[in-house]
């Protein structure tokens, strides 16, 4: 029997003014799967993670998250959808007037009201350990290395325990070791939480080492979409050369 | 803003309708308190040393002025009048709203100009928190809410200004200074002209609101917001004056100095 679909995108277009961002783009992903979105710079990666938890609407198509129409749905109903999406931007996105403990504690303020301070303390403080900053959560933003920032992003992505993790470009700006502590913590939170995974990069090696299912867009196109092998053998000259090995 | 006739006329039906929504939103549950007190205390406690050293020195400044005048028709006791008229009725209300459109509209518009560049607006919305009603709404009554308070104490210490300046050239006492200069003013020159400054306050907070929530241009913006917010704010406080002068005169015809 398959799983079930965590996330499925159907004939999504999406338009700037005049720029198209996407064109009839389809795809799914399955219920603890991780799927690498790749492509050049400007090709519509983060519109499309932005598409899945709201924060852009398509022009045509519909975008269902657990078999939920997002696009549909009432603020309510949204919020409900939001709870179990985790969001770990490429920026990290932390909130620079909040230390770290307090941009962890941010979503559960907002989604556990009935949460004692002292079991909001404690969960932030085992989600710092799990990513090593436990020592590091009186700081402020700014005064984190930008490795250091991106892991905070991510405890505070998982501090809701999300279902679905959307990561954009969790590698960029990072040196190789960096990056690659992020790659095992991506690993460990789909092995052990089986969390379903949508990730942006550019970086094909993290891409290999994560996705069990790659996208490749182009100019706004779904050019590509399968098993890294399936790709492998792909006609499409732009698949041909991001999924060769590197 | 655009040059062209169309951008214009975009950018006032934009910020004309994001100014509606924060009215509208401010009063329609739920209150976003912890943020409101927050902004508060950053726009009116924080603002308070840069209002007291510019009242004072605007007292002493206009008292001196004054006084070079009025001494060559021997009616120096009329300068305690004149400052209490002229800080009460105009310079406390005009150039508080113009310092805060400084100091509080600048810091606004590159604030959130950053939140919007750095993703963290997209951040709370991702939360499905109302990020326009926590950093928005509570901005703009903030800066309705402390304006009138700001200009209270601008009055009042340039009033000191101006009591200092002439106790030192002629000796006046405190008494008889506080008694020249409350004779002959009323209430409404007081109360009319302060009151004026929620709509300054609302101007400042939407403006620079407004800058920094929509533009999104990474480190260019964040000055382009800041730069934008403090010309347009300082602009429209100015302009809205000139009407709001002309209001308190049809209302309180004779009254308004």
């Amino acid at each position: 029997m398959s799983e079930a679909l965590a996330v499925e995108f159907k004939n999504v277009s999406k338009s700037f003014g005049d720029r198209k961002v996407l064109q009839d783009v389809s795809f799914q992903i399955e219920d603890g799967k991780a799927l690498c979105i790749l492509g050049r710079s400007g090709t519509g990666k983060s519109v499309t993670l932005k598409l899945m938890i709201r924060l852009l609407r398509p022009d045509s198509g519909s975008i269902s998250i657990e078999t939920e129409d997002i696009d549909h749905l009432p603020e309510k109903d949204l919020s409900r959808v939001r709870r179990k999406i985790g969001f770990l931007f490429q920026s990290a996105a932390l909130f620079d007037s909040l230390t770290v403990a307090n941009n962890l504690a941010v979503p559960l303020h907002h989604f556990e009201k009935a949460m004692s301070p002292e079991d909001v303390q404690h969960t932030v403080e085992e989600l710092l350990a799990q990513v090593g900053l436990e020592k590091d959560k009186d700081k402020l933003p700014g005064e984190l290395s930008g490795g250091m920032r991106k892991r905070v992003g991510l405890a505070r992505a998982l501090i809701l325990k999300p279902t679905l993790l959307l990561v954009d470009e969790p590698s960029s700006g990072l040196d190789p070791i960096t990056a690659g502590e992020i790659d095992a913590l991506l690993l460990k939170v789909k092995q052990e939480r089986h969390t379903t995974l949508v990730i942006v990069t550019h970086d094909v090696r993290e891409a290999h080492k994560l996705a069990d299912t790659l996208a490749v867009l182009d100019q706004g196109s779904l050019v590509g979409y399968g098993t890294l092998e399936e790709l492998k053998r792909s006609e499409n000259e732009v698949v041909k050369q991001l999924v060769s090995e590197p | 803003m655009s040059s062209t006739p169309t951008g214009f006329f975009s950018f006032v039906g934009g910020l004309s309708r994001f100014g509606v929504k924060a009215l509208a939103s401010a009063v329609m549950p739920p209150y976003e308190w912890q943020f409101f007190l927050r902004e508060m205390e950053d726009v009116g406690w924080r603002s308070l040393p840069l209002i007291a050293a510019a009242g004072l020195a605007l007292g002493v400044v206009t008292a001196l002025h004054t006084r070079g005048t009025l001494v060559n028709f021997g009616a120096e006791a009329l300068i305690p009048s004149l400052q209490s008229a002229s800080f009460f009725n105009e310079l406390g209300p005009l150039v508080t709203g113009l310092l805060i459109s400084g100091r509080v509209g600048a810091g606004i518009g590159a604030e959130l100009s950053n939140m919007r560049g750095t993703e963290q607006i997209d951040a709370i919305e991702a939360m499905s928190a109302d990020s326009f009603k926590s950093l928005v709404v509570t901005r703009v009554v903030a800066c309705i809410v402390v304006l009138p308070m700001l200009t209270v104490f601008m009055d009042f210490t340039g009033l000191l200004g101006g009591f200092f300046s002439e106790h030192m050239a002629s000796g006046i006492s405190l008494q008889l200074y506080i008694h020249r200069a409350f004779n002959t003013v009323g209430w409404v020159n007081f109360i009319a002209p302060t009151l004026k400054t929620t709509v300054f306050g609302f101007i400042i907070g939407a403006v620079s609101c407004y800058y920094g929530y929509t533009i999104d241009e990474g480190s260019a913006g964040v000055r382009r917001a800041a730069t934008s917010s403090v010309v347009m704010s300082s602009l429209l406080v100015i302009i809205s004056d000139v009407f709001l002068v002309k209001l308190i005169f049809f209302f309180f015809p004779g009254k308004a100095l």
